[in-house]
């Protein structure tokens, strides 16, 4: 049940792989916007490489997210996926894995562009990845419940961020410097305790959300 | 649901004078009675509100976590309703509680915010219900509103300890003080005086709301009479 | 050794102003809001 909800995802997104490039450039447009805000100053750049590039991931999980349940919401597919089988759950966990590898995805395809405008180069780079899983993971469970939810209403564009940022607090703190850690060096071995807040609130929340997902597409 | 939905209700009114009361003690003792304290001062004085609010708010959104998990059981009407009116006030009390710690902080640190993790939590707790004040604004189906908005609590209230300690962690790396809000011992009365009068005025607050709510809500639920019968 | 920080009388007003107001104008707006639907439900 579960795969064949994944594998659905999968395929709608392959199929709307052209939206994934415009993400992508919007990703990378917001990562210059910033250097711009701090001026061409290499170490000042350097220094918040990681909090930009959390923004700007951050930023365009909006985007990705609030197109997630567009198929749905098109052909008023939500009820009639609902009469299916599979359950509410397979639904959301289906969703939210699917969204997750994008913003994943995303991630690692910003990495080169934060190297180059932010001289933020790194060699632990398959720490960094596990860092952006991790971290994505986080924008993921809270955003697919609530893309779900604001897909059915008016103004869904302002609703979703507005949920989705004071939730997402923690991640954003902890994905930030892990990843400046990576970046700038971690004398005092601080890595594991961000690590650990990553990983906890990853779990709470797909457990929790995937709980409490039902609730919000019933009838 | 409620009687005496004609005319005004009586409880709330004799609760809310109580609070006035208590608080106008309350603070007539913090500012003018008690000593002030050594190292800080007149400044000081500010803790026998700050506290009192901080005590409220933390309640007053728990409160609200409560009715979202009761509603999601029980759905009875009555128990969102009171979600709502404990999500505003809490929402209230948040905000006056960032603005408090914001005068406190000039003075003591020389800076409006100080990243002190108990009110930078608290600021992302008001954006975080703010929210959810928001989503209940836009949905119109009464049910979805409820639901939905219950499970947003839920998953707001649950963040606030992780919040906390992200916080915390990402605070203790930089800062060099931690914000004492404690109060000399000798200086209970006032301080226990004031979370009194701020608790009354809470839940005065939380039952007019609620019922403001209840009456919107058997508004929406009756159908609107048949316009134009027989025309 | 009282005064230690300069000028706290000025931000201890500050404090207890702001909140007398917000809270004196929320519960104000909660008791119109109230009076409000007591008023459209005796109209019904």
């Amino acid at each position: 049940m579960l795969t064949a909800a994944l594998r659905k995802e999968l395929l709608l997104q392959w199929r709307s792989r052209a939206q994934f490039m415009a993400v992508f450039v919007f990703g990378a447009a917001a990562l210059l916007l910033f250097s711009f805000a701090v001026g061409p100053v290499a170490e000042m750049l350097r220094q918040f490489s990681a909090g930009f590039l959390w923004l700007g991931l951050l930023l365009s999980s909006t985007l990705t997210l609030a197109e997630s349940f567009h198929a749905e919401m098109e052909n008023r597919a939500m009820e009639g996926l609902l009469l299916l089988p599979a359950n509410p759950r397979a639904l959301y966990y289906g969703k939210a894995i699917a969204n997750w590898l994008q913003l994943t995805l995303l991630g690692i395809a910003l990495i080169p562009v934060m190297v180059v405008l932010y001289d933020a180069g790194t060699t632990r780079i398959p720490m960094l990845i596990l860092v952006i899983a991790l971290g994505t993971a986080g924008l993921s469970a809270p955003g697919t419940l609530y893309a779900a939810m604001t897909a059915q209403v008016r103004s869904k564009q302002t609703l979703l961020p507005l949920l989705l940022f004071p939730l997402i607090v923690p991640a954003l703190l902890a994905s930030v410097k892990a990843t400046s850690l990576i970046i700038l060096g971690d004398p005092m071995n601080q890595m594991r305790s961000w690590i650990v807040l990553l990983a906890s609130f990853d779990a709470i929340y797909w457990s929790l959300c995937g709980l409490l997902f039902g609730n919000v597409v019933e009838e | 649901m409620y009687d005496d939905n004609h005319r005004f209700p009586r409880l709330p009114w004799i609760i809310l004078g109580l609070g006035i009361i208590f608080l106008a003690i309350g603070s007539y003792i913090g500012l003018f009675v008690a000593p002030p304290e050594a190292l800080m001062g007149q400044v000081q004085r500010i803790m026998y509100v700050h506290v009192p609010t901080a005590w409220n708010a933390l309640l007053a959104l728990t409160f609200a976590f409560v009715c979202a998990v009761i509603f999601l059981f029980k759905s009875d009407w009555k128990w969102d309703a009171r979600m709502e009116a404990a999500i505003e006030v809490g929402v209230v009390l948040g905000f006056l509680l960032c603005c408090q710690g914001s005068i406190w902080a000039k003075p003591t640190w020389g800076v409006w915010w100080d990243w002190d993790p108990r009110l930078t939590t608290t600021a992302v707790l008001v954006f975080a219900f703010l929210g959810i004040l928001a989503l209940r604004k836009f949905v119109e189906d009464p049910g979805r509103r409820a639901i939905w908005s219950a499970v947003a609590t839920i998953i707001a209230s649950v963040d606030v300890p992780i919040v906390y300690y992200s916080v915390r962690w990402w605070n203790s790396l930089h800062q060099l003080q931690s914000s004492p809000s404690t109060v000399s011992r000798q200086f209970w009365l006032p301080l226990r005086m004031n979370a009194f009068g701020i608790l009354f005025l809470m839940t005065a607050f939380i039952m007019l709301r609620a019922r403001v709510a209840s009456m919107r809500l058997a508004q929406e639920l009756v159908p609107p009479p048949a316009v134009g019968e027989g025309v | 050794m009282n005064g230690m920080i300069p000028g706290g009388w000025g931000f201890v007003v500050a404090a207890y102003s702001v909140t007398a107001v917000v809270l004196i104008v929320y519960g104000a707006s909660v008791i119109a809001r109230l009076r409000n639907e007591i008023t459209r439900r005796n109209h019904d």
